[in-house]
């Protein structure tokens, strides 16, 4: 039996070194693309087919004061994802310790993740007509090693564990954590039915780029929930018209009096 | 025991390999349901990284003599299985398409880079040193004594025309003996490239 795991990214330990990031592409075999100066020392704007991880900075003045905030960005890997709602082709699926993965032979590269994704997470490679996302190292973790970057964390700002042990210790470092940063709050609890990578943030997750409350979009839960149900029955109803259509113009006779009208006409020609 | 420089490497080589498998460094086999590992029946070799002078512990997983993944060791006390951004991209160096595996000869005036071989390197280097080396020869040096106003001619025995150039990215090991070189040699100067 498999327990849920769980990651907690402790953004009071990061030092924004960006080794989660290489080792992400080292063990997954991703490129290297061109970086960029986004903001501070920040060099990766947003997701990518090939980046899967990237750590944002964020300088906030507070009297005068600068707080340097550093978040590492992956997929949440929530436990009610809107991606897996989302997927046309069933290709993304929940395994029990707690990952959403996508099975790239059954990926159709529609998008339908990337435009529904609250933290929008996957990105389809235009290409390869497939979505790429964190995969949490699921290979590793599923052969008891931790996830590359977790492994590689210098600071110890990352941390692997089984969900319940490692919640109890995320508490007791939030408790520590506030008696400097009285902002500082837990991240991914309750969001999206609570993730497998859970944030302590020094700060509202709205400094960090975060939704304060990310949700299912309403669009997502009104077309698989309501008018897809409905209009299956709809279309079950359609097609039930039809046939109740067709033979009560057999009953009615209609098919035999049009029948019976042309060869009246034929019979008026001969004549 | 008379070893060359190659058959040194050599043995070097088969040493660090009957370690490893002394070691039990084997990779255990995957046990997952479907997932199976890249790193699968790989070896695993212990190195350093030459990155600072931190000397991170590194796990080199080759697999069919090929480098196909890298990372910290976890049994080296200096990281404990972590790795840095540089040391954890160091498997992109190894493969570098810019990397020169051979040494290269550019004649004067000329405008490409040829492959030689090491041989021939190396004796181009040994003679250019023996040249420079005798040309630039200083035995004594005169001096004025502060004090007295005297001139004096001490020994020196030192050569001014060559500079020995040390680098971060080589070991302790290899330091020794570069500082070792440029004492035999005769040149007071040995820098190190981070202070240029």
């Amino acid at each position: 039996m498999t327990t849920r795991k769980m990651v907690l990214i402790d953004t009071s330990k990061c030092t924004g070194c960006k080794a989660c990031s290489v080792a992400c592409k080292e063990w997954n075999q991703l490129p290297a693309e061109k970086t960029q100066l986004v903001m501070s020392y920040q060099s990766q704007k947003d997701f990518t087919p090939k980046t899967w991880t990237y750590v944002t900075f964020t300088e906030k003045y507070e009297n005068n004061k600068m707080n340097w905030l550093m978040r590492k960005a992956q997929c949440f890997h929530c436990a009610d994802p809107a991606c897996v709602k989302a997927c046309s082709s069933n290709a993304i699926s929940k395994t029990e310790s707690g990952y959403s993965v996508i099975d790239q032979n059954k990926c159709i590269g529609c998008g339908y993740c990337e435009a529904n994704c609250p933290f929008g997470v996957p990105k389809v490679d235009q290409v390869k007509k497939k979505s790429f996302k964190c995969e949490g190292c699921i290979d590793r973790v599923e052969n008891n090693l931790k996830p590359a970057c977790v492994k590689t964390c210098q600071p110890g700002a990352l941390e692997f564990g089984e969900r319940e042990a490692l919640l109890t210790k995320a508490k007791k470092r939030l408790a520590e954590v506030q008696k400097t940063h009285p902002k500082a709050m837990l991240y991914g609890l309750n969001e999206m039915g609570g993730t497998t990578y859970i944030y302590l943030l020094l700060d509202r997750p709205e400094v960090y780029g975060l939704p304060a409350n990310p949700q299912i979009p309403a669009s997502l839960f009104l077309w698989k929930d309501v008018i897809r149900p409905v209009g299956s029955v709809a279309f079950g109803g359609a097609a039930a018209a039809v046939v109740v259509g067709v033979l009560a113009n057999v009953m009615r006779g209609a098919y035999r009096s049009k029948e019976e009208g042309e060869t009246g006409h034929r019979k008026g020609g001969e004549s | 025991m008379d070893v060359s420089r190659r058959g040194f490497l050599k043995l070097s080589g088969i040493s660090i390999a009957a370690l490893a498998t002394g070691l039990g460094f084997d990779p255990k086999v995957a046990e997952a349901k479907g997932y199976s590992l890249r790193i699968e029946g790989s070896k695993k070799i212990p190195s350093i990284c030459h990155f600072c002078s931190g000397g991170c512990g590194m796990l080199l997983h080759v697999k069919d003599g090929k480098l196909i993944h890298l990372e910290g060791d976890p049994d080296n006390p200096v990281n404990e299985g972590t790795l840095c951004p540089k040391a954890a991209s160091l498997s992109s160096v190894a493969y570098a398409p810019h990397r020169p595996t051979k040494p290269k000869y550019r004649t004067p005036g000329a405008k490409d880079w040829v492959d030689i071989s090491w041989d021939e390197a190396l004796d181009r280097i040994a003679k250019k040193m023996k040249e420079v080396r005798d040309t630039t020869w200083k035995a004594t040096e005169q001096v004025t004594d502060s004090k007295t106003g005297q001139t004096q001619n001490l020994t020196v025995n030192r050569t001014e025309g060559m500079v020995f150039l040390g680098s971060a990215e080589i070991d302790n090991e290899e330091c020794y003996i570069l500082k070792k070189l440029s004492q035999v040699v005769g040149s007071p100067y040995h820098e190190h490239q981070a202070r240029i």
